[in-house]
């Protein structure tokens, strides 16, 4: 047992002071055993000593206050020392108790059927009382140094799960989705699913005045928390700029020109944006790196051009604004890169070549208002679970021909 | 990722081969440092042996950049390809990133 774990678990003086008001229990026959153990215990400097006279009643013991170590003695009347450990060990509640066994024999067989018994560890008889001392306090240090660590990690664990379902509230709730679907007669097919660490991807819609809906998607560099922790500053910032929503690359400069002071070094937010009329197809976007969105048609995909300096980077991004039309029969397609970046079975990368060759593939069947759903069952039925960042998926699907 | 770092004359040149990619993260500071080391005036980082860098491996050439711009001496990045050379395109990067 090193310094240096103990400094990470917690200081070392609280784990002194836990080892020493640890609970020991006992467990011998004889008892003058008890009392000379006792002693020692006592001299190491330890207060909270339980004692019991079987296997027994160590057992009932156990079952009423778990101790924090048990002192075992192996031949006892009744219930042995053996099926003691054998019972604890059977039990998922005890799996992290120290047993540390007392034995005055000392045949190798003995010794296998001990720790096969589940003892954590062997002291021989006549007890070596500094050993005994050394070996009662590792163990301890070690079961608080887990216990402390494992208390640690699910609190990181769910703080984790908290934080996720606080980064999927930003997106947008179903209720705007369909108010946004109504009134501009398009049908918004989305997924979203955070990666297993925290991810730094935001998409957004919304409606605006003069037959326009805007829509977003961005993606952070990175992951993790501070990934996570800016998409809810980039997500705060947006809403700032209500009035340049119609002008996309008025809209990326703005955000910009907030983010590059505040962004960390190699920092940045890949992004496109796009005002859509929903009368006339019409579109006005602007990029900033994202991925290349697609447009998809009954004759193909063709590719929009999202290139741009990320934003975050350069206080002179020079954002323009592209103008195109989304034909009658064709959606509009934006995604995230971990799309074509995530590894498939053979080790290649799927590649805007792949995703457009699987969009096209898709494209050819009925029911295009379910392409993204498609296409990601066919993405997800070979990847892992836990993917390396976060997925975004968003596709603005023409819901009838427009006149 | 792995990297060889190469130098002559003040001169650095930094091989990298492999993906760049966020789990690089503590490597790559950990170039940036050994570059820092030595008393470079130019440093290239020739990327014609890596197939993909994502947006986290960009962001550290932003910050090889940065450092490149305090310490004093001119970062070069050359031999993109493939995905890499289109990641530089999109993100408007390479420009910045060879200056």
């Amino acid at each position: 047992m090193t310094e240096k774990t103990g400094k990470q678990a917690g200081t070392n003086s609280e784990l002194t002071q836990s080892v020493l008001g640890a609970s020991i229990l006992v467990v011998d026959d004889m008892a003058l055993m008890r009392q000379m153990i006792g002693m020692c215990l006592s001299g190491g400097g330890y207060e909270n000593i339980l004692f019991a006279c079987d296997g027994d009643e160590a057992l009932t013991m156990i079952e009423a206050d778990m101790p924090d170590i048990l002192i075992l003695d192996l031949n006892m009347p009744r219930v042995s020392g053996y099926e003691v450990a054998r019972t604890l060990r059977a039990d998922a509640r005890y799996d992290r108790l120290p047993i540390l066994v007392q034995s005055a024999s000392e045949t190798p067989e003995e010794r296998v059927e001990v720790f096969a018994a589940g003892a954590t560890d062997f002291v021989s008889k006549p007890i070596n009382q500094p050993e005994l001392l050394a070996r009662v306090h590792m163990h301890l240090q070690n079961r608080f140094l887990i216990d402390s660590l494992t208390d640690f990690r699910e609190r990181m664990q769910s703080e984790l799960v908290m934080a996720r379902d606080m980064q999927q509230s930003l997106l947008p709730e179903m209720p705007s989705v369909r108010e946004i679907e109504r009134a501009s007669g398009f049908k918004l097919e989305s997924f979203y699913r955070a990666s297993f660490e925290l991810g730094g991807d935001l998409w957004g819609s919304w409606l605006l005045p003069g037959d326009y809906i805007g829509l977003f998607v961005l993606d952070i560099a990175g992951h993790g928390v501070g990934a996570a922790l800016n998409t809810f500053r980039v997500h705060a910032t947006m809403a700032r700029f209500r009035r340049a929503r119609l002008d996309p690359a008025r809209f990326l400069t703005e955000l910009n020109k907030v983010l590059v002071p505040s962004f960390p070094l190699g920092q940045f937010a890949t992004m496109f944006y796009v005002v859509l009329n929903y009368k006339t197809g019409e579109m006005t976007y602007a990029g900033a790196g994202a991925p290349r969105p697609m447009v998809i048609g009954n004759q193909g995909v063709r590719l929009l051009d999202s290139s741009g300096i990320p934003v975050g980077i350069s206080k002179k991004p020079d954002y323009v604004n592209i103008t195109d039309r989304l034909m009658p029969d064709e959606s509009l397609f934006c995604y995230s890169d971990v799309l074509i970046e995530a590894p498939q079975p053979n080790g290649e990368m799927l590649g805007e070549g792949g995703l457009i060759s699987w969009v096209e593939e898709q494209a050819k069947k009925p029911d295009r208002k379910n392409l993204v759903s498609r296409l990601l069952r066919r993405f997800f039925d070979a990847q892992p679970s836990s993917l390396p960042d976060d997925l975004t998926a968003v596709a603005i699907h023409p819901n009838k021909e427009r006149k | 990722m792995e990297y060889k770092i190469t130098t002559k004359d003040n001169q650095a040149q930094v091989v990298f081969r492999g993906d760049i990619t966020f789990s690089e993260n503590v490597s790559f500071r950990q170039l940036l440092k050994d570059i820092s080391e030595q008393s470079v005036t130019r440093c290239e980082f020739d990327l014609s042996g890596v197939d993909m860098v994502d947006s986290a491996g960009l962001g550290m050439f932003l910050i090889a950049r940065e450092q490149a711009d305090t310490a004093g001496w001119k970062l070069a990045v050359t031999g993109a390809q493939g995905h890499v050379a289109s990641m530089l395109k999109l993100t408007k990067l390479s420009d910045l990133l060879d200056g």
